[in-house]
């Protein structure tokens, strides 16, 4: 009996909490979107992370510990370039290494693909004496087997080196490590994320907690430096985040847009100005705080309990406006929840009904202290100006709760996710 | 006739006795996939920051859920992991390590 009824209650509680938040989410009726089907394109990955298309729907992914592969059209896989330790790769890199949530992340086509073979990866690596995330340049050869001519077209992203007294506290926490192309300005952007290191996100001199925009050489936009403080190094567009993990471009206008992983309350979706400050600033003796556990307030006032996310946010913002009053302010907030959201895309394409122009963003889900996990895709129906959001539906997924950590959209409009259980999926409207 | 009736129902009280003490792995693998799966993945080989539960004995997870259902630090992320074991009584605690065990090499 006591089992049945520790289950029971569990269950009651997961579902009462997830009526009070979930209901301001589920406002709208999902239905005025598609009929969807899935289909189970790739399984028993580790730890997929991101996916780049090439125009005839060839498919790069990269796994976390693993490295980085292919997905012909025809659905056979070329093992392109493996990490520290791995077997079966056409190339390995020794110094590719991974711990914790750092390890291979994002990956990104040239837009010049067809006429330069180019493609990018973002990854930690041991080949400076302190570990560092870095943005590989590489060919692909024609026939889709190999990769050469690396180029570390960013050398010196910080790595968390060290764990720290911290929730999710190991080394290599905190990288950030999405990279995508903005069709609009032709510019390679690279989310960061702060090392759980309370001095990055401020400071001009580090790229941590930062969205790089640069040149298929690595040189910053000649334009990045007009808008950041003096003395801000040239690679940065915007500074003050936490850990970006999405970034995505208007399909009309080519603002950028970030999905950014909140502090156990409120994950963002920012859309990003040159040089702006989305104020995070978790350093100790400081807006009201004082000394925190290895120098890094992000978790507080109290690190391991839950606590209602409200009273976090006013001790430890996400969004400082009151230190940073020209912040960058959010255009949605997660109804002041940390769920784990982890990228972002726009959905293009009349077969979306609907949901055409509208932000699709991905939840990894967590659950803590009487959060609802929350694994789920979002639809953002942003306004005209695109500076708030109208309206938000949850997608029915046909693939069911996942921890979601990829969205990207192939070039026939099918939205591919990639979860964190091994599954890259695509899912079509009917 | 009697014979045969009395071993049936002899039998019969055995295989309830015999459910009453054992682990209950169903109600463990509706347990697991409802509170644990979403962050020790659907087979228990952990994801990103959640360890995997894989190939651990029957005895190693049951102690550990205890010392998480009291309180009890263990690794860098106990936080996540506590509230997730404080409801459990013992036969919950069982029944899981009993499914996890059995089911994830
Ligand atoms: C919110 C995410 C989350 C959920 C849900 C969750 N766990 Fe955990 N679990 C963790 C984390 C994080 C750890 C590591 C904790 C630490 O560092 O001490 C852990 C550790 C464990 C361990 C110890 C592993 C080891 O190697 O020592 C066991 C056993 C375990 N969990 C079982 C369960 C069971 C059974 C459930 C469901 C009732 C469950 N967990 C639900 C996050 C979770």
């Amino acid at each position: 009996m006591s089992e049945k009824r520790s289950i029971q209650s569990l269950g009651a509680t997961i579902a009462a909490s997830a009526l009070i938040l979930g209901a301001p989410i589920a406002a709208h009726s999902a239905s005025d979107g598609p009929e969807l089907k899935h289909t189970t394109v790739l399984s028993d990955l580790e730890n997929p992370w991101d996916m780049a298309f090439l125009s005839d729907g060839a498919m790069l992914f990269t796994e976390k510990c693993k490295g980085l592969s292919i997905r012909l059209p025809n659905g056979n896989v070329n093992h392109l370039l493996g990490m520290n330790g791995t077997e079966g790769y056409a190339s390995t890199a020794d110094d590719l290494v991974c711990a914790g949530q750092a390890g291979m992340n994002g990956v990104a086509v040239d837009p010049d693909f067809a006429e330069n073979r180019t493609i990018y990866v973002y990854s930690a690596s041991t080949i400076s004496d302190l570990r560092t995330n870095r943005v590989l340049r590489l060919k692909l050869n024609e026939e889709l087997t190999d990769v050469s001519g690396r180029t570390d077209i960013v050398k010196d992203i910080p790595y968390k080196q060290e764990a720290t007294d911290h929730p999710f506290g190991d080394s290599g926490a905190h990288n950030g490590g999405r990279i995508r192309f903005n069709p609009d300005d032709g510019y390679l952007y690279v989310t960061t994320g702060d090392n759980h290191n309370s001095q990055l996100p401020q400071s001009g001199g580090s790229l941590g907690g930062k969205v790089l925009r640069i040149d298929a050489d690595g040189k910053g936009a000649p334009d990045n430096a007009d808008a950041t403080p003096e003395g801000f190094d040239p690679r940065i567009y915007t500074y003050g985040h936490r850990n970006v993990q999405g970034i995505t471009f208007h399909p009309e206008t080519g603002q950028p847009y970030v999905t950014e992983h909140g502090p156990w309350h409120s994950d963002e979706v920012n859309a990003l100005v040159a040089g702006g400050n989305s104020g995070w600033d978790p350093r100790p003796n400081m807006a009201g705080r004082g000394d925190c556990p290895d120098n890094y307030c992000g978790y507080m006032p109290n690190q391991n309990e839950g606590m209602d996310p409200d009273e976090r946010r006013k001790f430890m913002p996400i969004t400082d406006t009151a230190t940073y009053p020209d912040a960058m302010k959010p255009v949605w907030g997660n109804n002041g929840l940390s769920q784990g959201i982890s990228s972002g895309v726009f959905l293009t394409g009349e077969q979306w009904g609907d949901w055409n122009g509208q932000l699709a963003v991905s939840f990894l889900g967590i659950g803590f202290g009487g959060t609802p996990v929350g694994q789920r895709i979002n639809l953002l129906d942003l306004s005209e100006d695109g500076a708030s959001v109208r309206n938000v539906v949850e997608m029915p997924v046909p693939t069911g709760a996942m921890r979601y950590r990829s969205l990207v959209q192939a070039p026939n409009g099918d939205l591919y996710a990639a979860v964190d259980e091994g599954q890259i999926y695509r899912i079509q409207p009917q | 006739m009697k014979t045969p009736i009395l071993w049936a129902v002899a039998a019969v009280l055995a295989i309830g006795m015999s459910h009453a003490q054992a682990a209950d792995e169903s109600a463990g693998e509706t347990l697991y996939s409802s509170n644990c799966a979403q962050c020790h993945g659907p087979k228990a080989k952990g994801m990103a920051s959640f360890p995997s539960l894989a190939g651990r004995d029957a005895e190693y997870l049951s102690s550990r859920l205890e010392q998480y259902r009291a309180g009890e630090k263990v690794g860098a992320n106990s936080g996540l992991m506590i509230p997730n074991a404080k409801n459990l009584s013992d036969d919950d605690i069982a029944n899981l390590a009993a499914y996890i065990s059995s089911n994830f090499q």
